[in-house]
């Protein structure tokens, strides 16, 4: 009976392993994996977004005038044209490279075209007039008057976990609105709900975030922290960071389990942080990391009826250093980052400005 | 598939021939009913007719505890010749772990009222647990050449009772809606496609089954279904999966 048993086994394990198992099915996948530019030309890590096809590139001048020859590195087995050898040229007016990549799958079925643009942040000013809808989760994000984008949020992630009849603008913690303190429109994050497929990862509130930064989506699962990355290249030393904001807090604050807390209210957090380095810090180490030099934070984030005017002193830590990040960070929830807050607190931001020294 | 269909129904043909012939020689026979009962253990997979190349190597596989049970009925209409019928609760389960590529999947969360899916191509490693509780009704032509040995053969049709079908994947991405979606990493998450599975199931079952005491067998019986056991609307796998089971254990005849 057992040595049946054990026979039947084997002959089962057999039928389950190697000789069942078909030759591996050709590389469907048609992504750049990494760009690589000379650290010597760069003010800070060039970033690959993939749901929008885009390569950001953070050039020093030099750099941005002769061009840049990359090494890209596709998945195994795709193709990229042109020639990555070739020199990569910017014109100077738009920031935009002569040249866009198309990578082409091992299988020949799937291609993704991916764009190169130079991120350079001239005037360290928003006023937030500029807005787009991306295409096709539907979220809105703000684009500079050169249409390069210099802030992300949390919507990327969000748009993940969405069910896809509920990918309409208004369904996104962070999108514009028309009550603006100056100018025709400013910033509104919205504490949100999560949804079934992120309650399955234990994540059962959305805080409307906006920041100065990218979001990498490989990580919006998994470790939603990791995934927003803080901070542009900066040169100089701020002085200040001021703006102005109004704030109502949701009604009931919930804690990470989605249990109403007795008592507790919500309050926004503004913040920016200036570190040294090119790699950009994330919501994991943003207020920890031993890289930030200085710190400008708004001390009381409790409700304010009325737009009302912040102006936050940069509280140095360390010297200033020659390659350096500002992250500007603003959420609905103080507490967003641990997935507590009430749900309908909601941050309405605009014209923010760095001061320099 | 289609083979192994056109060689039982041959085989189930040529048994009856040999039952009408077997009636004609020995007309002395009376027949009689027979009562056993049937217990032991099921091993086997639920399992694809053959891999698809997503799935990359199988890393592990055990049986779970998967006891049956049942009652069969039985009429010797000949000296070797009789038909059975029976009533049998089968568990039958086991868990697999595998490393799968490009494997297209449509995950459906429910919370309360709201419904959430991701589709998207999976790469990573998988486990699965598989483990379906079923009221199954086996039907059977009897091969009886001599005292010692009994071999039956027929088909079997299965309501589901319970439901298990759930495990984890891990150490992989997942791309947003397709090959060129953007690549999500997945460390760990559970799936649970449990409520998924069909009511019914059918197929073919035959078996062997060696006397060794008075009124004791044992015996081995397999049960292969044709049916899927998820429904063709079922998108979490791209590939239809069967219940392929092999019962080993005894009778005893009451």
């Amino acid at each position: 009976m057992i040595r049946r048993t054990l026979c039947f086994g084997a002959l089962l394990a057999t039928l389950f392993s190697s000789s069942c198992i078909k030759d591996a099915p050709l590389n469907p996948e048609a992504d750049i994996d990494s760009f690589i530019v000379a650290k010597s030309q760069l003010t800070s890590d060039p970033f690959i977004d993939q749901v929008n096809s885009k390569i950001l590139l953070y050039l020093k001048q030099s750099a941005y005038e002769n061009g840049v020859v990359p090494r890209i590195v596709p998945v195994p087995g795709a193709k990229v044209t042109p020639d990555p050898g070739d020199t990569l040229k910017f014109d100077q007016s738009t920031g935009l490279g002569l040249t866009a990549y198309t990578v082409t799958s091992q299988d020949g079925r799937y291609h993704k075209t991916y764009t190169v643009q130079v991120v350079n942040i001239g005037v360290w000013a928003w006023d937030f007039e500029h807005w787009v809808e991306q295409s096709p989760n539907r979220y809105m994000y703000p684009i500079e008057a050169d249409s390069s984008s210099i802030w992300s949020s949390g919507n990327p992630g969000i748009a993940i976990a969405l069910p896809s009849n509920q990918k309409v603008p208004g369904s996104y913690p962070l999108r514009d609105t028309t009550d603006a303190y100056h100018g025709s429109h400013a910033a509104v994050l919205e504490t949100r709900g999560g949804t079934p497929l992120s309650s399955l990862v234990g994540i059962r509130l959305f805080a409307g975030s906006l920041f100065l930064g990218v979001f990498d989506s490989r990580f919006g699962l998994t470790n939603p922290l990791a995934a927003t990355q803080f901070g542009q290249p900066y040169i100089g030393k701020p002085k200040s960071f001021t703006g102005y904001y109004k704030y109502t807090p949701g009604a009931v604050f919930q804690d990470k389990s989605g249990k109403p807390v007795a008592g507790a209210t919500d309050s926004c957090s503004i913040y920016a942080v200036l570190y040294s380095g090119t790699t950009r810090l994330d919501a994991t180490n943003i207020q920890t990391s031993d890289r930030i030099v200085a710190i400008a934070k708004l001390p009381d984030g409790g409700a304010k009826a009325n737009y009302t005017r912040f102006n936050l002193p940069f509280v140095y830590y360390r010297p200033a250093t020659s390659q350096m990040m500002l992250a500007i960070v603003m959420s609905s929830s103080y507490l967003g980052d641990q997935y507590q807050g009430a749900i309908g607190s909601r941050l309405t931001v605009d014209s923010l400005q760095i001061i320099h020294e | 598939m289609r083979n192994i269909l056109t060689a039982l129904t041959a085989i189930i043909i040529a048994s009856s021939a040999g039952q009408v012939m077997a009636q004609e020689k020995s007309s002395s026979f009376k027949p009689f009913l027979e009562h056993r009962i049937v217990a032991g253990f099921n091993f086997g997979a639920t399992t694809p007719m053959g891999f698809p190349n997503t799935i990359r190597s199988i890393d592990g596989y055990w049986p779970e505890f998967s006891p049956a049970l049942g009652y069969e009925l039985s009429l010797r209409a000949s000296q070797i010749w009789g038909a059975a019928i029976g009533v049998k609760m089968d568990f039958k389960g086991m868990g697999t772990k595998d490393k799968v590529q490009y494997f297209h999947t449509i995950i459906t969360v429910q919370d309360g009222s709201s419904t959430g899916t991701f589709e998207g191509t999976f790469t990573g490693r998988n486990k699965t647990i598989a483990r379906n509780a079923y009221l199954s009704f086996p039907v059977s032509a009897v091969f009886t050449p001599n005292d010692n040995w009994r071999f039956s053969l027929g088909g079997y049709v299965a309501w589901k009772f319970s439901a298990n079908f759930h495990g984890d994947v891990s150490d992989g991405y997942i791309r947003n809606g397709g090959p060129t979606g953007e690549k999500v990493i997945v460390d760990h998450a559970t799936f649970d496609f449990g409520n998924e599975v069909r009511n019914f199931d059918i197929g073919f079952q035959g078996g062997a089954e060696r006397r060794v005491g008075k009124k004791l067998s044992v015996l081995g019986n397999l049960a292969w279904g044709v049916r899927p056991i998820f429904p063709d609307s079922f998108k979490g796998l791209d590939f239809p999966l069967y219940n392929v089971f092999l019962m080993l254990g005894v009778s005893y005849k009451i």
